[in-house]
């Protein structure tokens, strides 16, 4: 009798097994999976000519106080979208004091910038601008610098039926930002089952990803991204750290947290962290080895991971995997100044 | 018993099936299923936990930081999983002139594992082996609810805990359900004839709680087998160990901690009253990179009526065990160990045992166990009895 109950338990064990198998991923964290479709909000459709003027904007200097810095500037194509400084420079040699996010797949974020106070793109495309230290630019002003340049103004019109204005500057520029995307990488390819798309050491690293190297639990999802915000000790042993996701919730709890970054490509957008102090790839490997700096609200799930020289090096071997077929985006030509515009910005 | 063989046969082949088919993330037994994480978060060398793993086990199976996000069973893929090993194993057995041998191909048990989240701040863990028959290929256990408990987590704080039912009592400072060798701690294994050794799950119930490297627990447990249904729980126990550095040092992080025990407990046999007996651990876990050292230290204190009539006076014994593990890589990890056992002066018989091994992980849940271990107990007669175990056993969990 006791045998029949244990065959009855395992066969419905195996049962279950075969069922969780047969339906494939079921796991709490998002599967890294291909890239799907962008999402687009429904009140900004994108269109080519909108693409076209945010383009422009995207790489037009003028849109900053003193004509010197355009988004462009700090999110460069040549460098993956991104800053190759440690933080970025804004107007009159000012410094900021965070790494700039690349522009990368920053469509497939819930939210934008790295304490998260974006919620969408058209958002984030005008912060830099009035930021003192980045642009230093009003939107008040940019508005009346482009409504003073022919060239704009006609295709403000054409797109938005109206003059520039702030709303129409955000969605021109979060529209071309969501094309910005990059195409399968490597380790899409191997998912596909294209086994020779990854190398021996990238497919090993992908496993320690997964595991010893604690990494998917953040970063998940198809961006490699949980959209989540964590303290992950970066920064926070100097005498003034950045306060991050508690600059915007005003919750303690929130001290020193940021939020995830999505890892593809992250092979061309060196440095690493909000800080950018982490050089290389392999550097940001040994920081998260190191399990961190510890501090008060350190991730519970920052450890030291005891990682070899070799797993090391599988692990960076995967990252770089994770770098896509690069969008094919040169910079526009831009519409000439008007004549009200020449010799100043105010 | 026909069912159950074949039952087990198709457990054995869907394992392998399983175990073996290509699946990127490699995620197997429960948690690791329900996470879509590979078994390596938490285990540095399965079964032993690491310090992530351990965290999340001390969170009541829920991911610190994150427990929000934390699906129920209800939620998540069937809470259920299995674990058996099988192999050839050498064994023999030595007292004086006498020898036997035993050898041969096995399957060696068979747990069913079942666990998850039921509500916020609930959570529960089962362990069923099922009764198998001994036979010359099949090591017997009997059908037994190994563990069965209900965890309250983060009451609060990360200060309180509870656990209740049958569970691996936090006493054991190193874990025996989850170390890296077959052999067991001696030390653990050792108790007053009828006695509950350290090693065996209790009932009862038990708080922890942990903040900034410092973590505590105690329990109440039923206590001793040798004890009457109407005695009620008559054993109780504290612990309390310091992490410094990063880490819970389990692989990272230097561990140490004291434990002590007080229980009550009637002899196997007579009509004595309920014995009082104690017991104090000291233990530490130290971490360098890939290499962990464990030890354990343990005395106890047992009335001389719990020992029987040979003996005079209270018994007094001591033990400890050391055991050093590298693990060079995330697919292999060594480990040898020392055991010994100063039994009580009585009967004068002390133990040791030496064992070497090592593991290795064709997939996060497919390990070559490869282990020899010598047992000898030391005695007045010129010849020591020895016991020599060696094996070769593929252990499997998914």
């Amino acid at each position: 009798m006791k045998g029949r109950w244990a065959a009855s338990l395992l066969a419905m064990i195996l049962v279950s097994l075969t069922l969780t198998w047969s339906t494939g991923a079921l796991g709490q964290f998002l599967a890294n999976g291909p890239l799907p479709p962008v999402p687009v909000p429904p009140d900004n459709p994108q269109t080519d000519a909108k693409v076209r003027l945010g383009a422009q904007l995207y790489f037009d200097t003028r849109l900053s106080a003193d004509n010197t810095i355009s988004c462009a500037t700090c999110h460069a194509p040549k460098t993956g979208w991104s800053n190759p400084h440690p933080t970025d420079t804004g107007i009159r040699g000012q410094v900021g004091g965070r790494n700039s996010g690349t522009i990368l797949n920053a469509a497939y974020m819930r939210v934008q910038f790295w304490d998260g106070r974006a919620a969408t793109l058209e958002e984030q495309a005008v912060g830099p601008i009035h930021n003192p230290i980045e642009m230093g630019e009003t939107l008040e002003n940019v508005v009346r610098k482009l409504n003073g340049i022919p060239g704009y103004r006609a295709q403000f019109n054409t797109v938005f039926g109206t003059d520039a204005n702030p709303d129409g500057i955000a969605k021109a520029i979060a529209a071309f930002e969501r094309t910005v995307v990059t195409g399968p990488a490597p380790y899409d390819r191997w998912l596909a089952g294209e086994k020779s798309a990854m190398t021996p050491a990238a497919v090993r690293g992908m496993n320690l990803f997964n595991g010893k190297g604690h990494c998917s639990p953040c970063h998940s999802g198809p961006a490699f991204s949980d959209q989540g915000y964590h303290n992950i000790g970066a920064g926070m042993d100097r005498k003034d750290p950045d306060l991050g996701r508690e600059v915007v919730t005003k919750d303690p709890r929130d001290r020193g947290r940021f939020k995830t970054p999505g890892l593809r490509n992250c092979a061309l957008t060196p440095p690493y962290l909000h800080t950018g102090s982490e050089k290389t790839l392999a550097d940001v490997i040994a920081y998260y080895d190191r399990g961190g700096i510890a501090n008060p609200n350190l991730d519970p799930l920052m450890l030291p991971l005891n990682l070899t020289s070799r797993e090391k090096a599988d692990l960076v071997a995967f990252l770089e995997a994770l770098t896509g077929t690069q969008p094919n985006i040169t910079p526009p030509a831009l519409p000439e100044a008007g004549p009200a515009q020449e010799g100043g910005s105010r | 018993m026909k069912t159950l063989r074949i039952a087990l046969a198709a457990a054995i082949a869907a394992a392998t099936l399983l175990a073996l088919r290509p699946d990127p993330t490699g995620a197997v037994p429960v948690f690791a299923r329900k996470y879509g994480l590979n078994c390596t978060n938490c285990h540095s060398g399965f079964p032993r936990l690491n310090d992530w793993g351990q965290r999340f086990r001390a969170n009541g199976y829920r991911l610190p930081d994150r427990e929000n996000e934390e699906k129920t069973v209800l939620e998540s893929p069937p809470p259920f999983a299995l674990r058996t090993s099988h192999g050839y194993t050498y064994e023999r057995f030595e007292n004086g002139a006498e020898g036997t041998n035993a050898s041969g191909f096995r399957v060696h048990g068979l747990d069913v594992l079942s666990a998850g989240v039921i509500a916020p701040h609930v959570s529960y863990l089962m362990v069923y082996p099922p009764q198998l028959a001994e036979s010359r290929g099949v090591q017997g256990q009997e059908g037994t609810i190994e563990m069965a408990s209900v965890v309250f987590s983060g009451l609060g704080s990360p200060w309180l805990n509870v656990r209740a039912g049958r569970f691996e009592p936090a006493y054991a400072a190193f874990s025996v359900k989850r170390h890296l060798s077959i052999t067991p701690y001696e030390i653990y294994d050792y108790a007053f004839p009828g006695g509950s050794p350290f090693s065996e799950t209790q009932e009862g119930i038990e708080v922890t709680g942990s903040s900034r490297g410092f973590a505590y627990a105690a329990g109440l447990l039923n206590g001793s087998a040798t004890n009457r249904s109407s005695d009620g729980p008559s054993d109780a126990y504290a612990r309390a160990s310091m992490v410094i550095g990063a880490g819970e040092g389990q692989t990272a992080g230097q561990r140490i901690g004291v434990t002590g025990y007080l229980g009550r407990a009637r002899p196997l046999e007579g009509l004595t009253d309920l014995q009082t007996y104690s017991r104090l651990g000291v233990d530490a876990s130290l971490n360098l990179k890939q290499v962990n050292l464990a030890a354990q230290w343990l005395y106890g204190q047992d009335p001389k009526a719990l020992w029987g009539p040979g003996f005079a006076d209270d018994a007094c014994w001591s033990g400890f065990f050391a055991e050093l593990s590298w693990q060079p890589l995330v697919e292999c990890v060594a480990f040898a160990r020392y055991d010994l056992v100063n039994g009580p002066a009585a009967n004068e018989e002390d133990i040791t045992r030496l064992t070497g091994g090592g593991r290795y992980y064709f997939a996060d849940n497919l390990a070559l166990h490869l282990e020899y271990s010598r047992r000898t107990l030391d005695t007045p007669a010129s010849d020591d009895p020895t016991e020599d175990l060696a094996t070769a056993r593929l252990d499997i969990g998914f």
